[in-house]
């Protein structure tokens, strides 16, 4: 049976790459004794998946894992596992699947929350103005390097649909913070990083690239238009 | 606690930065007000090889036992975070509760190998602690170091504020304790260091002062204080069941070099091959038993989640009872598919049963070292392995399925000749030749043989720490007459730098003054020297001119027997005599068996194989 799981990723665990988080989690069903399934074969490995996983240094509230298991009851899953997880990396829901669909591919929008520092103090008005006007651009341009080998190639792209919204969340003095839906999963994926990247060399807002903190609040699928939460 | 907004900004620009977080599955957070004495405990390199090292586990566990007592961890930040802290200004801090290191009572190295001592002057100069122990204050740390390195202290004694000699199980309580009653009392660092130099298998540099003849050689040390002992004996444990064993060890976030459960079986090593300082420090033997280990790997695979457990000692297949083990911890651990590894096996004693057993769960590559190429030889260093027994186990792995073997020598030893390092090829070509000389229809997989070469380091407190090294020029044309014969794609030949192990040899048997020499690298930008991107031979060959030092005299010289050298003063438990008598033997050929059959007089106390004369 699959099990759709929610976590959160938080405080110094977001410096813990996916890999990583992988084996922890091996371990953790391991140590909580949960009755995983295991690929056949010469190296049988257990079956669960994460889905768009966060790159190194970004926080989140709400992640998905997809676990194939024979049955056990959820409130004991999840009290089991909390138990050996860390604290700042916990199991906040988990559902029993109807129909098997696979996490990764149902997955279309992130919504991020994105703290920073500009270097000049600007009103709230001028911010808005400021990010406005930047969306309204026909084309948002950003430079991609894709590795070929040992060649690196670069490549133009226009990221302005993977842009859902970006609404200015909280303002103190220099200190910014913004909510943003962008695209992510195979149908069009940006990243927050390149989103930043590309608002601070477009625009007059002079952000300090080395105060962003990112932090992913939730991820979405899509269906007729529809924006929903997977579980 | 050190500035967190700086840590934050720091580690959103290094290279894997859960090296600095701490935070794993079983590693401790105590409240630092409560606790009454502080041990930072440090492997002086960087996160993923320290927390591979056992000696960490254990001790950090037996430290953090004891309620009034705390003990958290510190590496050697890799260079992208150094210079990023050094550019925040940001001080070394400890992985649990971020403290400053400074701020710590103990700053505790343990000496696993030379080429990391840089690295401890590193880590003292990020930390803020002064370098040298003669300038530090009751505001600083005591600033101690144990592990096997430690048995020649002398290189880095200006650095050192007082050493642990031996196993550190009971004596760093010990210390503890004493530091305790102090801390409540009148509180004194010249007091605390003079009550703990009486304890066994304390060593106070600063006690004693070193008189040396016009040679250069020294002629006499001295006592400068009363009350402490003129010769420092080796702490052991006696019995390894009874010794604290940790139930749980701390499972890093990202990978290590050694990412599984590691399990000592035993401590010591009965074979007495002559160029091993652990086979003569570690005596002597003492095993633990089959139950005890069997409960210790059950628990340590619940606490971690660990997929595979490594049975750890210097020669694994000595375990008198190792079958019995093996199939119960097989039994134990097949459903869970917990998968049992033995490291440091020997050709000798390879029992093929046991490799039978733990093939049933993953097939990995096979190690051997026969260490020298030609019999002559192994002779001379008594490795007690034959050509025949390399032959009957490969020609067995090879039946079985393995085809990837490693083969390990060293050269540069002790008699060497041509025909000796051209052994090393012939012995790797017919492990090749056995694997072709199967029918096709049992030959499995693809056969790859490496055979590596380390250059030949003597060390103290083996039969050869008189020896001088192999010149440079005869590391390399050895090297290049073995790498030049191998004309085979089956074969690969890899060689250590000779560079690293000259002055890996002049500090290994250094004096005093080698600590002036690894000060001046230091500021000259020595550290990681034991990673070979960051070695900087040149560096350390100008720093020796600049002090008018010469490495020739540390690394290469033949002493006599009746030198005074400077690791005599310490007591490992094996005689002196003992490693002349050996010394002796290699050169006349001669071997010296196991001493499991017979008892060979090394003089260590405690022993129980059988025979022991000592019991």
């Amino acid at each position: 049976m699959i099990l759709r799981v929610t976590f959160c990723k938080k405080n110094y665990l977001r410096y813990i790459g996916h890999l990583d988080l992988m084996r922890l989690f091996h371990r953790s069903f391991n140590r909580a004794k949960i009755p995983l399934k295991y690929s056949e074969g010469f190296n049988p490995h257990p079956k669960f998946s994460i889905a768009h996983p966060l790159s190194l240094g970004i926080e989140s509230e709400e992640e998905y894992m997809d676990i194939d298991l024979d049955y056990m009851a959820v409130d004991e899953f999840m009290e089991k596992m909390n138990e050996v997880l860390p604290d700042d990396i916990q199991i906040t829901k988990a559902i029993y699947l109807k129909k098997e669909e696979s996490i990764a591919s149902l997955i279309s929008w992130a919504f991020y929350e994105i703290n920073f520092d500009i270097i000049k103090d600007k009103s709230k008005e001028e911010i808005e103005d400021i990010i406005n006007t930047w969306l309204c651009k026909e084309e948002i341009m950003i430079t991609k390097l894709k590795k070929k080998g040992k060649k690196k190639i670069e490549r133009q792209e226009n990221i302005k649909n993977l842009i859902g919204n970006i609404v200015l969340k909280e303002i103190n003095h220099n200190n910014v913070i913004i909510d943003t839906l962008i695209k992510a999963g195979d149908n069009g994926n940006l990243k927050p990083t390149n989103l930043m990247e590309a608002l601070n060399r477009d625009t007059t807002l002079n952000i300090d690239m080395d105060s962003i903190t990112i932090k992913r609040l939730g991820l979405y699928a899509e269906k007729d238009k529809n924006i929903y939460k997977p579980l | 606690m050190i500035n967190q907004k700086k840590l934050d900004r720091v580690l959103k620009r290094v290279e894997r930065p859960a090296r600095y977080i701490g935070m794993e599955q079983n590693s401790v957070s105590k409240d630092l007000e409560k606790v009454k004495v502080k041990f930072a405990f440090s492997f002086p390199d960087i996160y993923d090889v320290g927390m591979s090292h056992l000696g960490l586990h254990i001790l950090y566990n037996l430290i953090n036992e004891e309620e009034d007592f705390l003990c958290e961890r510190v590496f050697a930040p890799w260079t992208d975070m150094e210079e990023e802290m050094r550019h925040e200004n940001l001080p070394l801090f400890t992985l649990e509760s971020k403290e400053e290191v400074r701020n710590f009572d103990f700053l505790g190295f343990t000496l696993q190998y030379e080429m990391s001592y840089t690295n401890i002057l590193n880590i003292l100069d990020l930390s803020k602690i002064p370098l040298l122990s003669k300038d530090r204050t009751d505001e600083d740390p005591f600033v101690l170091a144990g592990g096997p390195c430690a048995y020649n202290p002398e290189p880095i004694a200006d650095f050192i504020d007082f050493f642990i000699i031996g196993e550190g199980e009971e004596v760093t309580i010990e210390i503890l304790q004493v530091y305790k009653e102090h801390k409540e009392g009148n509180w004194n660092r010249e007091e605390f260091l003079k009550s703990i130099a009486k304890i066994q298998g304390v060593y106070v540099p600063k006690f004693y002062d070193i008189v040396y003849k016009e040679d250069g050689t020294i002629k006499e040390r001295i006592t400068l204080i009363e009350g402490v002992p003129s010769k420092i004996d080796k702490r052991m444990i006696k019995d390894l069941d009874s010794m604290f064993s940790p139930e749980k060890m701390i499972v890093p976030f990202i990978e290590t070099v050694h990412d599984r459960v590691s399990m000592e079986i035993f401590r010591g090593c009965t074979h007495g091959c002559r160029f091993c300082q652990a086979g003569m420090i570690y005596r002597p033997i003492r095993e633990k038993s089959v139950d005890k280990i069997v409960e210790l790997a059950d628990k340590l695979v619940e606490s971690t989640g660990y997929e595979n457990v490594s049975l750890s000692s210097l020669s694994s297949c000595d375990y008198s009872e190792l079958y019995l083990l093996i199939t119960k911890l097989m039994e134990k651990f097949e459903e869970k598919k917990v998968g049992v590894s033995l490291p440091s096996l020997r050709l000798d004693s390879f029992s093929i049963d046991i490799l039978k057993e733990i093939e049933k769960v993953r097939k990995s590559g096979l190690t051997f070292a026969p260490e020298a190429g030609s019999q002559r030889l192994r002779d001379v260093i008594n490795k007690g392995i034959t050509e025949e027994d390399l032959v009957n186990t490969v020609s067995y792995v090879f039946k079985e399925g393995w085809s990837t073997i490693k083969l390990y020598f060293m050269v540069g030893l002790p008699t060497e000749t041509d025909e000796d390092v051209m052994g090393i090829k012939d012995l790797a070509y017919k492990v090749k030749d056995m694997f072709f000389d199967l029918p096709k229809e049992e030959r499995k997989g693809n056969l790859k043989v490496t055979a590596s070469a380390s250059c030949f380091v003597p060390k103290p407190f083996t039969p050869f720490q008189w020896v001088g090294q192999e010149s440079m020029d005869e590391f390399y044309r050895k090297i290049y007459l073995v790498k030049n014969s191998i004309k085979d794609n089956k074969v690969t030949f890899n060689y250590h730098d000779p560079k690293l192990s000259y002055l890996e040899a002049i500090i290994a048997r250094g004096d005093r003054r080698i600590s002036k020499l690894i000060l001046r690298a230091w500021e000259k930008g020595c550290k990681f020297d034991g990673w070979s991107e960051h070695f900087k031979y040149d560096t350390w060959i100008e720093t020796l001119k600049e002090l008018d030092m010469d490495g020739d005299f540390y690394a290469l010289r033949n002493r006599s027997l009746e030198e005074n050298l400077p690791w005599d003063f310490i007591n490992p438990g094996v005689s002196k005599e003992y490693l002349i008598r050996e010394y002796k033997r290699s050169i006349e050929e001669q071997t010296t068996p196991d001493c499991r059959d017979k008892c060979r007089g090394c003089g260590i106390k405690g022993c129980t194989m059988i025979g022991g004369e000592n019991n």
